[in-house]
C-alpha cells in the first residue's frame, strides 16, 4: 500500500502533467459539445440542443460515413500491401535494403507537399491529361481531380501510411526466427500453413497496432480531403473546421470532435476484434 | 522404417564449401550418429538431410526413392532443432500436436501420441504452459517430442541433449534410444560428445571440415582409426611420426613395434590403455592424475610426452622413471588426413 503510494506519487509529475492536458482538451470538447464555453460569446448553460442541431443534419452524416469510410479503406489497403512486401524482404537478399530504405521515403515528405504534387500530375491540364492526350490515347483531359469516390484521398492516405506499417509489420515478421518457421515447415506445414498458423498469430499485434494507428490518423484527415477531396463532401475534420470558422458554431464543432473520436475509438476496436477473428478463423481451418 | 542413402552431398556458402562430397548411408532403423568439432557441417548436413538446404551436388534417397528435389514438408522425416525453435504462441500440447494435425493424423490418435509423449517425457505438469514459461531442458523435450509425435521414418537429431544435466542427460538419453528401438525410426544423431557417440550408435560418422573422415561402428572408431584427426578426437591418442623399419620405430621413449608394412615416413597411435607395466619403453614422470579405478600419467623423454593408463593401486610419483611396452597389436598405423 506505502509503495503503491509511492509510485503513484514518483509518477505524478510525469504521468499527471500527460493526463491533466489530455483531460484538459477532451473535457473542453466535451463540455462545449454540451453547451458550455461558447467563445462567440452567448453561452446559454448545459444543454443537448447542439448535439440535436448537429446529428439531425443529413451533412454530418455524410462526413461522418466518409471519415469512416476513407479511414477504414486507407489502413486496410495500406496493411494489406505492406505486409506482402514486409514478407518478401524478410530475408535479405541483393537490392533489398536500398528497397526497403526507399519504401520508407514518404515518411520524410510532408503529407501536403505529396497532395499538391498529385493533384499537380492529375489536374485537367496536369502531367497525365496532356502526355495522354499528346500521345492521342485520349481525345481530350478528363476529370480526375477531386473525385467524387475519395480515391485520391485513399491513395495519398496509403502512400504516406503504408511505410508505417510497413516498418511496424517488418519489426515483427523479422522477430520470427528461421527455425521456428522451419520447424513448422518440417513438421509438413505448406506456404499457406506455415502463413496461417504461425506468421499470422506472431504478427497479429503489429497488424492490429498499424490498423489502428493508420484508421486513427485518417479518420482525422483535414489536408487531404481539403487539397484532393470532393467539394460535394466533408470529412469530420473539415467539416468541424467550417463549422467552427465560417459558422461559428463553435458547440456544434466540439459535438463534431467527440464524434470523431468516438469514430476513431469504435474503428480501433471494430478493426482490432475483426483481425483477431480472422487470425482465428484461419488458424483453425484444418 | 527408412533407409537413408546419401551420395556425394556438397554444399556452398558463397566461395566456402561447407560440405565437400559426403556420402553416408544408414540402414533401417538404424542410429547413426555424426561427430565432429565446432563448424564441421554437422547441422548442415542435417538441414540437407532435412530438406532446408538444396546440395549443390550430389543426391538423396529414402528407401530407393529420390527425395532430393523434395521440399522438407513432403519427406517422411522430422528434426529436433539444436535451438528448440518452439512455437511460442503455443501451448506444449499444441506444440507437440503440430505435426500430426498438418499430417491429419485422426483426432484420437493424435491425441494419444500427445499424451504417450507427455508422459514419457515429464511434460505432465506442463502440457498446459507456453514454451517461454519453460526451463531450457524441459524446452528440449518439448522439442523432442514434437518430432517423434509426427511419429516419421527419419528423425533427425541436432544435439538434442546439450540444455539437460547429466542426470537428465542420460535419461533422455536412454529414452530416446528405447523410443527408437520400439518405434522403429532411422536415427540421424548430432554431437560433439564422443562419450555419447560411442555409447547410442551402431555407426558413427566422424566429420572434419566438410567431409566425413571415417565411418563405422564405434568399436571400429575407437581401436582402428584410420587418421591422426580420427586417433586424436576419440579418445586419448599417443602419436609418433618417423621411419618404420622392419616393423619398428624408434622413439624417444625406446622402440615401439608395430604389425604394418614399412615405409619412410609413418605415423603410429597408440590408446593409454594399450601401455603395460615393465618393458624395454622408458621415461620420465612428469604428472599423474588419479582417476579412481586408473591411473593417467604422462611420460616424458626428449621432446616427446605420452599418456599411459595404469592401475589405480600403482602408486608413481613425479619424477620417476617409469619402464613400460605396448604390444604390436596394440599399435596402429595411420594414413595421412585427406584434408590436413
Ligand atoms: N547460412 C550460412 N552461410 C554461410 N556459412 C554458413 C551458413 N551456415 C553454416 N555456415 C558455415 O558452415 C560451417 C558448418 O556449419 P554447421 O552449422 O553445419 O556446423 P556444426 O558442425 O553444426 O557446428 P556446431 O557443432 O557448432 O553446431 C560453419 O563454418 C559455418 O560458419
Ligand atoms: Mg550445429
Amino acid at each position: 500500500m506505502r509503495n503503491a503510494i509511492r509510485i503513484g506519487l514518483l509518477l505524478a509529475p510525469g504521468v499527471g502533467l500527460v493526463l491533466a492536458f489530455m483531460g484538459a482538451v477532451l473535457y473542453r470538447a466535451v463540455a462545449q459539445a454540451f453547451g458550455l464555453y461558447d467563445f462567440s460569446g452567448t453561452s446559454d448553460g448545459l444543454s443537448l440542443a447542439h448535439w440535436q442541431d448537429v446529428l439531425t443534419t443529413k451533412r454530418f452524416w455524410r462526413a461522418f460515413q466518409w471519415s469512416a469510410y476513407i479511414a477504414a479503406s486507407s489502413a486496410v489497403i495500406a496493411v494489406a500491401l505492406a505486409y506482402p512486401i514486409a514478407l518478401w524482404l524478410r530475408k535479405p537478399f541483393r537490392g533489398s535494403l536500398i528497397l526497403s530504405a526507399m519504401l520508407k521515403a514518404p515518411l520524410l515528405v510532408p503529407g501536403l507537399v505529396a497532395a499538391f504534387l498529385l493533384v499537380n500530375v492529375i489536374s485537367y491540364h496536369g502531367f497525365v491529361n496532356e502526355f495522354l492526350v499528346w500521345a492521342g490515347v485520349w481525345a481530350e483531359p478528363r476529370r480526375m481531380q477531386n473525385d467524387s469516390n475519395g480515391f485520391a484521398i485513399i491513395g495519398l492516405q496509403v502512400w504516406k501510411q503504408m511505410p508505417f506499417a510497413f516498418l511496424l509489420l517488418s519489426g515483427a515478421v523479422q522477430a520470427i526466427p528461421d527455425p521456428v518457421l522451419n520447424a513448422a515447415q518440417d513438421l509438413g506445414a505448406g506456404k499457406f500453413a506455415r502463413f496461417r498458423k504461425i506468421i499470422l498469430p506472431l504478427t497479429t499485434k503489429a497488424m492490429q497496432a498499424a490498423l489502428v494507428l493508420i484508421f486513427i490518423g485518417a479518420a482525422g484527415d483535414f489536408s487531404f480531403q481539403t487539397v484532393a477531396g470532393p467539394p460535394s463532401v466533408n470529412s469530420m475534420a473539415s467539416y468541424m473546421a467550417s463549422l467552427q470558422g465560417s459558422e461559428g458554431d463553435w458547440n456544434g464543432a466540439a459535438v463534431v470532435a467527440v464524434m470523431l473520436m468516438a469514430l476513431s475509438l469504435f474503428g480501433a476496436i471494430g478493426l482490432t476484434a475483426l483481425v483477431q477473428l480472422i487470425t482465428r478463423t484461419l488458424g483453425r481451418l484444418a | 522404417m527408412a533407409r537413408l542413402v546419401a551420395e556425394d552431398i556438397a554444399v556452398r556458402f558463397g566461395t566456402f564449401e561447407a560440405l565437400r562430397g559426403v556420402d553416408l548411408t544408414a540402414e533401417s532403423g538404424s542410429f547413426v550418429t555424426l561427430l565432429g568439432p565446432s563448424g564441421c557441417g554437422k547441422t548442415t548436413l542435417l538441414n540437407v538431410i532435412a530438406g532446408f538446404l538444396q546440395p549443390s551436388r550430389g543426391r538423396l534417397a529414402v528407401d530407393g526413392k529420390d527425395i532430393t528435389a523434395l521440399p522438407p514438408e513432403a519427406r517422411d522425416s522430422a528434426m529436433c532443432f539444436q535451438s528448440y525453435a518452439l512455437f511460442p504462441h503455443l501451448s506444449v500440447a499444441d506444440n507437440i500436436a503440430f505435426g500430426p494435425r498438418q499430417k491429419r493424423v485422426a483426432r484420437d490418435e493424435t491425441v494419444r501420441r500427445v499424451d504417450g509423449l507427455v508422459r514419457q517425457l515429464g511434460l505432465v505438469d506442463h502440457a498446459g504452459k507456453l514454451p517461454n514459461a519453460l526451463s531450457g531442458g524441459q524446452q528440449q523435450r518439448v522439442a523432442l517430442a514434437r518430432a517423434l509425435a509426427v511419429a516419421p521414418g527419419l528423425v533427425l537429431f541436432d544435439e538434442p541433449l546439450s540444455n539437460l544435466d547429466a542426470k537428465l542427460r542420460d535419461q533422455v538419453r536412454n529414452e530416446i534410444r528405447a523410443l527408437q528401438r520400439d518405434v522403429g525410426f532411422t536415427a540421424i544423431y548430432v554431437t560433439h560428445d564422443q562419450a555419447e557417440a560411442l555409447a547410442l550408435s551402431d555407426m558413427v560418422c566422424l566429420m572434419n571440415k566438410g567431409v566425413i573422415e571415417q565411418k563405422g561402428a564405434p568399436r571400429d572408431i575407437y581401436f582402428r582409426p584410420r587418421t591422426r584427426f580420427v586417433a586424436d578426437f576419440i579418445g586419448a591418442a599417443n602419436l609418433h611420426r618417423g621411419k618404420l623399419c622392419g616393423g619398428a620405430m624408434s622413439t624417444p621413449l625406446g622402440v615401439l613395434h608395430c604389425c604394418h608394412e614399412d615405409g619412410e615416413d609413418v605415423e603410429i597411435c597408440w590408446r593409454p590403455e594399450a601401455a603395460r607395466l615393465g618393458g624395454d619403453l622408458s621415461g620420465t614422470v612428469k604428472a599423474v592424475a588419479f582417476q579412481g579405478a586408473h591411473v593417467d600419467v604422462f611420460v616424458s623423454a626428449g621432446p616427446e610426452t605420452v599418456r599411459l593408463q595404469v592401475p589405480g593401486e600403482l602408486n608413481v610419483s613425479i619424477g620417476d622413471t617409469l619402464q613400460f611396452s605396448v604390444p604390436p597389436e596394440g599399435v596402429i598405423a595411420l594414413e595421412a588426413s585427406a584434408n590436413a
